[in-house]
């Protein structure tokens, strides 16, 4: 142990930092707070730390922020549960602020406080506080006591409840919009801690005013509580209390109302069962999916995935599939990409693999051509789920030209997801069309222009060969790619040689002596030294698979003359691969 | 001092975009300032290299420029000045090729900008990036010393001219450039000012240049430069151009710009130039890197000098 007056030098100097003029330097004490209150103990940390924290209130918002957050984690600095109440002061001024980010953190740390208090002090030091912010004359104090009955309301005594309550329905009735907002937003929170008998009454009553709120930011928080208020009342208090309101909040003025409405219309499926969604909820939804804001018509496709699985085969096919086919024409990029994406999770409802063919391959294949190539690429990297149900030969017959043509898509991030495709597709097709078109592209991609669709085609083609084999690889890959090795552009001789290296780890050790290792050897006379040192690199993880005597007698030497470079980063990669021949 | 497996982790953490401490920047400039002295001002290269012009601090750009034509290593590069200014993460894109010439001083090539320069990047950007991000100047004092000793143009082959502005009428045979004392701040006039700043302009002669520094010049200067020095062509970065890459006079000239959308918002793609070794000429055009790629949510600071 050395002398404590060393050890607390740092800490002198953070809390010497804790008033620098620097805000960086402000900052980075604040968030060693805790080992600034650790330090002095839980004692002095009450009697001066926090005094002096209470005092600091009138800085920069970004100092505050990270005042409210550390302020939080205080708790058991200032002596544990029992003393926890020394922090909510500060807390409370810092809830007051102007700032939100600010205020949202106080309240945050507000609660993370008031749940290690024991119920007694909660009533004697926290509820003060949340009474006080919610009758404070400034609106700020309001928005953030709106946080805070949730945690203050499940430990409370029966009387403090019924204040509380009171609280919280006046809340709702604030006069300042803002106010109003908050109270709206954290209705969900707060009611899942309200005796159930008291739900009907109270929360939906305060519900139904906000919902009626001539502001529309306050009406869509309060559908944003829908979901949450519609499990806490089971399904027939939700048919009976929630459903009108969302029906009535489809066909809302503002589409900032609408777009909440779509998103939360599954999670209400959920509660009411599917027999009543079907009679009430569905025409809801197909209005939703053919809203005039195109923001709207995102959120609601969006959930079709979710919806149509919950209604059924049948019935998507008759309700609501022809409104996801309109949609795949969308003049709004956005709603064709969030089709493309959902397009493909509606195929696994339907049995069948006809309806399939007749009612969704269509989208797909209209969405394939789609200028965008989000749209595209949505496609394509769900094609899996699809494949599995319309089965080979429809794939082959129908997808495959598509595929194909975006093989050579414009947009090499396009081709790439095609690439990242081929492995699937081949276990699903077989070798046998790979000997044909499939094989062809594959060794095309190795010449493409940019250089990440070449690494991917030489592990592309790494993976292939796992699946089809050595004698695919010697009879079909390697003849084609020969052809290639003495490329004039040093770019691809070196994709070549990625290519062969990467098969070389999974061939049968017969094909990578008498094939594969060969040609590797080869690449040590390239003029190029980028090619020799990547051949000295790639060697390195092809050194593994070979029989160890072949290494000492082959690539030993190999590595070894290439020591002897002119060039000073193939001596380095050669040297480095010499260290794997052991 | 650091050794390369010290840099080869720089290197991978500059690549996620996150910062060195101060003391690494420190070393790893000192380490540069060791390589960059060898070099002459004309650095001669040897085909096969890719040619890249103005990249401004695009770092996710830079990395699709990479992802494009291929790593550093594997393919070689000539970076044509540029590197910082305007756009937001000046500070680890030229850090991530300074620290690339430093473990691969034969495989990338970095040539000065205008924009490399105490002057210009106290008013464009970098300047204040550095402090914001480091809270003092000690970055930015590092990194422009380097920019001193970085090289004034690059000859592939001794045919193909990389410079980053054009030419001066100072300066008729590429000897010329080769006597010039470069380790100093860019001057306001001269040689090596309008090496970095002159523009190509379909005229003949010289001309006076809007920029206020270097000068316009036309084909028949640009073709007697060239006939003189016995070049195929000058290569050189420092207009944007939206199609990426523009030939002029013959192609006699060609402008590379590699900083697709330049500033966020005006809607070019990039391109960079492909010699192999047989030095012919094929243009990689690439767009902006996709939005959801910037993953590095930006630090809301006001700089200190606003308190």
């Amino acid at each position: 142990m050395t002398d404590p007056s060393d050890d607390l030098y740092p800490i002198a100097v953070l809390i010497d930092e804790l008033k620098n003029d620097d805000i960086v330097i402000r900052l980075n004490s604040l968030r060693r707070l805790g080992i600034i209150a650790k330090a002095l103990g839980p004692e002095r940390t009450r009697e001066e730390l926090i005094p002096f924290l209470q005092e600091s209130t009138d800085d920069e918002d970004e100092a505050l922020q990270v005042l409210a957050e550390e302020l939080g984690n205080l708790v058991p600095y200032v002596g544990g549960p029992d003393f926890a109440f020394h922090l909510l002061p500060p807390l409370e001024s810092l809830a007051t602020v102007e700032e939100t980010v600010v205020r949202d953190k106080a309240v945050e740390s507000l609660n993370k406080v008031a749940e290690q208090l024991t119920p007694g002090l909660l009533e004697l030091h926290y509820i003060p506080v949340v009474n006080t912010l919610a009758k404070t004359e400034w609106f700020t104090a309001r928005v953030s006591a709106c946080g805070l009955f949730a945690v203050a309301y499940d430990r409370s005594s029966e009387d403090v409840k019924q204040e509380l309550r009171a609280g919280y329905n006046a809340l709702c009735k604030d006069e300042t919009p803002m106010v109003r907002r908050s109270a709206a937003q954290h209705l969900g929170k707060y009611a899942e801690k309200l005796e159930k008998n008291l739900l009907v009454t109270d929360v939906i009553a305060m519900f139904a005013e906000l919902c009626d709120d001539d502001q529309d930011s306050v009406r869509l928080l309060a559908v944003g509580s829908c979901s949450a208020l519609a499990k806490l009342l089971g399904k027939e208090g939700s048919i009976s209390k929630i459903l009108p309101t969302v029906q009535k909040f489809a066909v809302d003025k503002s589409w900032r109302v609408r777009y909440m409405v779509a998103q939360q219309v599954y999670e209400l499926c959920e509660v009411i069962g599917q027999e009543v969604t079907i009679a009430e909820l569905v025409p809801v939804y197909v209005k939703l999916l053919r809203d005039n804001e195109a923001e709207v018509r995102v959120a609601a496709a969006g959930k079709a995935g979710d919806f149509c699985s919950f209604v059924g085969g049948s019935l998507t096919l008759k309700e609501i599939l022809p409104s996801l086919t309109e949609l795949s024409n969308d003049t709004s990029q956005h709603v064709r990409a969030a089709i493309a994406t959902v397009v493909m999770a509606i195929s696994p409802i339907f049995d069948d693999a006809n309806t399939v063919e007749v009612n969704v391959l269509p989208i797909i294949l209209t969405l394939l051509r789609d200028e965008y190539p989000d749209v595209r690429l949505n496609i394509i990297s769900n094609l899996e789920s699809v494949s599995k149900i319309i089965g080979i030969q429809l794939l082959q017959k129908n997808l495959l030209p598509a595929i194909v043509a975006l093989a050579e898509d414009r947009h090499w991030r396009v081709r790439l997801a095609i690439i990242n495709y081929f492995p699937l597709l081949a276990r699903q097709l077989g070798i046998f069309s790979f000997n044909d078109i499939l094989g062809k592209l594959c060794i095309q991609w190795l010449e493409d222009g940019v250089s990440t669709i070449r690494h991917a085609a030489a592990h592309n083609l790494k993976n292939l060969a796992e699946d089809f084999g050595s004698d695919w690889v010697q009879e079909f890959v390697f003849p084609k790619m020969m052809d290639k090795i003495a490329h004039p552009h040093y770019l691809f001789r070196m994709t070549i040689l990625e290519a062969v290296a990467a098969m070389a780890t999974v061939v049968s050790s017969d094909i990578l002596t008498t094939v594969l290792l060969p040609e590797m050897l080869k690449f040590n006379k390239d003029k190029v030294p980028n090619v020799r040192f990547h051949a000295c690199k790639l060697m390195k993880t092809v050194i593994p698979h070979v029989d160890p005597s072949i290494v000492e007698s082959t690539i030993k030497p190999w590595l070894s003359d290439l020591q002897e470079d002119d060039d000073h980063d193939v001596r380095f990669y050669s040297r480095d691969a010499l260290t794997a021949c052991h | 001092m650091a050794g390369s497996s010290d840099l080869d982790a720089w290197i991978s953490r500059l690549r996620e975009c996150k910062l060195l401490t101060e003391a690494q920047v420190r070393t790893l400039c000192l380490r540069a300032i060791d390589v960059l002295v060898e070099e002459s001002n004309v650095q001669k290269i040897f085909p096969p290299v890719t040619i890249c012009g103005d990249i401004h601090g695009q770092f996710f750009d830079v990395l699709e420029l990479f992802k494009v034509g291929g790593d550093c290593p594997s393919t070689n590069y000539l970076f044509m000045g540029d590197f910082v200014d305007r756009g937001f993460y000046s500070v680890e894109t030229f850090l991530l090729l300074l620290a690339l010439k430093v473990r691969y001083p034969d495989r990338i090539f970095l040539i000065r900008g205008n924009h490399e320069s105490r002057q210009i990047t106290q008013v464009y950007g970098f300047y204040d990036e550095c402090l914001r991000k480091y809270g003092t100047l000690n970055v930015w004092r590092y990194c422009v010393e380097v920019f001193d000793y970085l090289s004034l143009a690059a000859l592939v082959d001794g045919v193909v001219l990389g410079v980053h502005g054009g030419l001066s009428p100072n300066v008729s045979t590429i000897d010329q450039v080769r006597l010039i004392d470069r380790k100093q701040e860019v001057p306001h006039e001269g040689p090596m000012c309008d090496l970095l700043w002159s523009d190509p302009e379909e005229m003949v002669g010289w001309g006076l240049s809007p920029r206020g520094a270097g000068y316009l010049f036309g084909s028949d200067i640009c073709k007697q430069f060239n006939y003189i020095n016995g070049l195929n062509f000058i290569a050189r970065a420092h207009q944007l151009v939206m199609e990426g890459y523009k030939w002029m006079f013959d192609q006699q000239l060609v402008t590379v710009w590699s900083a697709p959308n330049y500033c966020y918002r005006c809607g070019n793609v990039a391109s960079v130039l492909e010699l192999d070794e047989q030095l012919n000429c094929e243009f990689k055009v690439f767009k902006e890197a996709p939005h959801e790629l910037h993953h590095v949510t930006m630090r809301k600071i006001t700089p200190s000098y606003f308190l």
